[in-house]
């Protein structure tokens, strides 16, 4: 399997100067394929913002080891691969939205003429192709979001780092950042999301890591970690008798507007259910597999540290 | 080592974008032009047969062609002595607020997210920084020296050579307000530093005086260490005003002792820069 980031036992001590200790990130180990959409969350304080530092090679690690596609994160051509945007973003107010991101692109290596072609393709795809000679001092935040984005697409990156991306955009540009990412992981680019807004980690990212006291307190697939266990059945003109036997047999019920609400275990249980109501003649009005949302993910892996 | 050139001058230009939004340039350029405005209108000189014959300078009289060599020397000395004192001044004032900000946070993180050393970020605005000051240095002197050359026919190439005396000292203070601003990320303490370097310039370059006043040998070893460890700012305003009167500098050793200084300096800014978490 091709590996995009892979971190070994990855540890940052940050040492005051009395002498306290802060182990912001402590022994972190992940792996994330290529092509990968990848979200990681955490409460504040976490450590995930000291994670992605060291990937770009902005903190140095303690101990343990970070490479981005076999290479070691303290490699500049390492960082030849990556598009990063940052969370609070500072970029030069006396740029305009085109210089900016002719100066980041010079940067990350590219030549004038492709550089001069790619602007008017990027400020358009993010929505500001009228912006570009203006100066970034006049941009409003979720403008600002977008021309980072736009930075950090500049230079055709295989991974983008995107720290909060969204954060500061009305809905409209939220959406529109969104479907650009969705563009970017059909076409196999790897996106490491860093974000508190977990609806949206949970629309967009397949895989995730809870990060929490600078260690991973969950990892997985988004749609293995929120699934629940056991379905939802949900009918009407049930008759008493019927009712109490499946009562007898459910995890819980719950009445509701004329009609009953039967929480199964199993498939088995619940299609064995379904089975009993229509040979009842009774209305079935959904049936569902419970899962839990993102949040709820969050809030007990937190809870439970 | 074409993408190393690409950075570079993505990184050089970036300093003088700066430099004139914060119209850092535009106050220095407007300073310099209207000096030299002022040279071309104070000085009429009145050419007879293809010879010069006087120049008159508000209004008095000069006409022995020595009078004028001197009017020259002593006009060209005073703006080297001008741009030796105050422009360093302010070319150091102006750097310290355009060094650090680079260290500013979210701004530092993406520079460092890019395939660059450290060390060429900060050499990048290092070079930046220099060519700013001389770009404005340069078109002040080359000016007046231009003006001076052609109205009176009288051309001293030791006027030119200060200036670049000036710029190599202004390069070496830079290294300084690098390293501090490294540091401490504060324009204001990087600025106070190399003020200080310089206010204190004068007093250890008297170590002869020194040395006979102090009473201690270990105070008198301090005076020597602290004249031949720090850059030699008044020594070699010194050397800058000799050349300018075409007279020979009394040596050369404040030059490459304020070399290796700014090579120390210099180094351990880098060293500092690359260890640094951000």
């Amino acid at each position: 399997m091709d590996i995009a980031v892979e971190t070994v036992n990855l540890t940052k001590v940050f040492r005051s100067w009395t002498g306290r200790e802060v182990r912001a990130v402590d022994g972190i180990s992940l792996r994330i394929p290529r092509g990968a959409i990848f979200g990681l969350l955490g409460p504040n304080g976490a450590g995930k913002t000291t994670f992605v530092k060291m990937l770009l090679s902005c903190t140095h690690p303690t101990s343990g080891t970070a490479g981005v596609f076999g290479r070691r994160c303290g490699e500049p051509e390492a960082r030849r691969e990556i598009g990063y945007l940052p969370e609070n973003h500072r970029f030069p107010t006396y740029m305009t939205g085109a210089g900016m991101l002719d100066f980041y692109a010079a940067l990350s290596g590219m030549e004038a003429s492709p550089r001069k072609r790619r602007i008017p393709e990027l400020l358009e795809l993010v929505g500001l192709e009228r912006w570009g000679r203006v100066r970034l001092g006049k941009y409003s935040k979720g403008m600002l979001q977008r021309v980072g984005l736009a930075q950090a697409l500049m230079h055709s990156p295989s991974l983008l780092i995107l720290d909060e991306p969204t954060d500061g955009v009305d809905p409209i540009g939220r959406r529109q950042i969104r479907d650009v990412l969705h563009g970017l992981g059909e076409r196999g680019v790897t996106i490491f999301l860093n974000s508190h807004l977990l609806a949206e980690v949970e629309l967009f990212c397949r895989d995730v890591a809870i990060i929490h006291k600078g260690k991973v307190a969950l990892q997985g697939d988004v749609r293995d970690l929120t699934a629940g266990s056991g379905y939802r059945l949900e009918a009407a003109g049930v008759p008493e008798r019927l009712q109490d036997e499946l009562r007898a047999k459910a995890r819980g019920t719950a009445a509701r507007d004329g009609a009953v609400e039967f929480l199964f275990a199993s498939r088995e249980e619940a299609n064995a259910a379904v089975d009993m109501l229509r040979a009842a003649h009774c209305e079935i009005e959904s049936i569902a597999r419970l899962h839990s949302t993102l949040e709820e993910v969050f809030v007990r892996t937190i809870d439970a540290q | 080592m074409r993408n190393s050139a690409l950075t570079t001058a993505a990184l050089v230009r970036d300093t003088f974008r700066e430099a004139f939004a914060r119209k850092i340039f535009w106050g220095f350029a407007g300073c310099s032009t209207a000096l030299i405005l002022f040279f071309l209108f104070i000085m009429k000189i009145d050419v007879v047969q293809g010879a010069l014959a006087t120049i008159s300078l508000f209004g008095k009289t000069e006409s022995r062609v020595e009078d004028i060599r001197l009017l020259v020397r002593q006009v060209h000395g005073g703006v080297a002595a001008f741009l030796y004192s105050a422009g360093m001044f302010l070319a150091v004032f102006a750097s310290s607020g355009l060094i650090p900000t680079v260290f500013e946070p979210g701004r530092i993180e993406l520079l460092l997210s890019k395939p660059v050393h450290r060390y060429h970020i900060l050499l990048g605005r290092y070079l930046g920084n220099l060519l700013v000051v001389a770009a404005n240095l340069f078109y002040l002197v080359v000016a007046v020296w231009l003006i001076f050359g052609v109205k009176t026919g009288i051309w001293t190439l030791g006027f030119l050579y200060s200036a670049v005396l000036t710029l190599y000292m202004f390069a070496v203070l830079l290294t300084v307000v690098l390293l501090v601003a490294v540091l401490t990320e504060s324009a204001v303490v990087a600025t106070m530093v190399t003020f200080g370097l310089i206010i204190l310039s004068p007093i250890v370059a008297q170590r002869a005086m020194l040395e006979r006043l102090l009473s201690s040998a270990w105070s008198r070893a301090v005076a020597r260490v602290l004249y031949y460890v720090f850059p030699k700012v008044f020594d070699l305003g010194r050397i800058a005003r000799a050349m300018v009167m075409g007279q020979p500098a009394a040596g050369w050793m404040p030059l490459w002792t304020s070399a290796v200084f700014a090579a120390v300096t210099l180094s351990l800014a880098l060293y500092a820069f690359s260890r640094r978490d951000y």
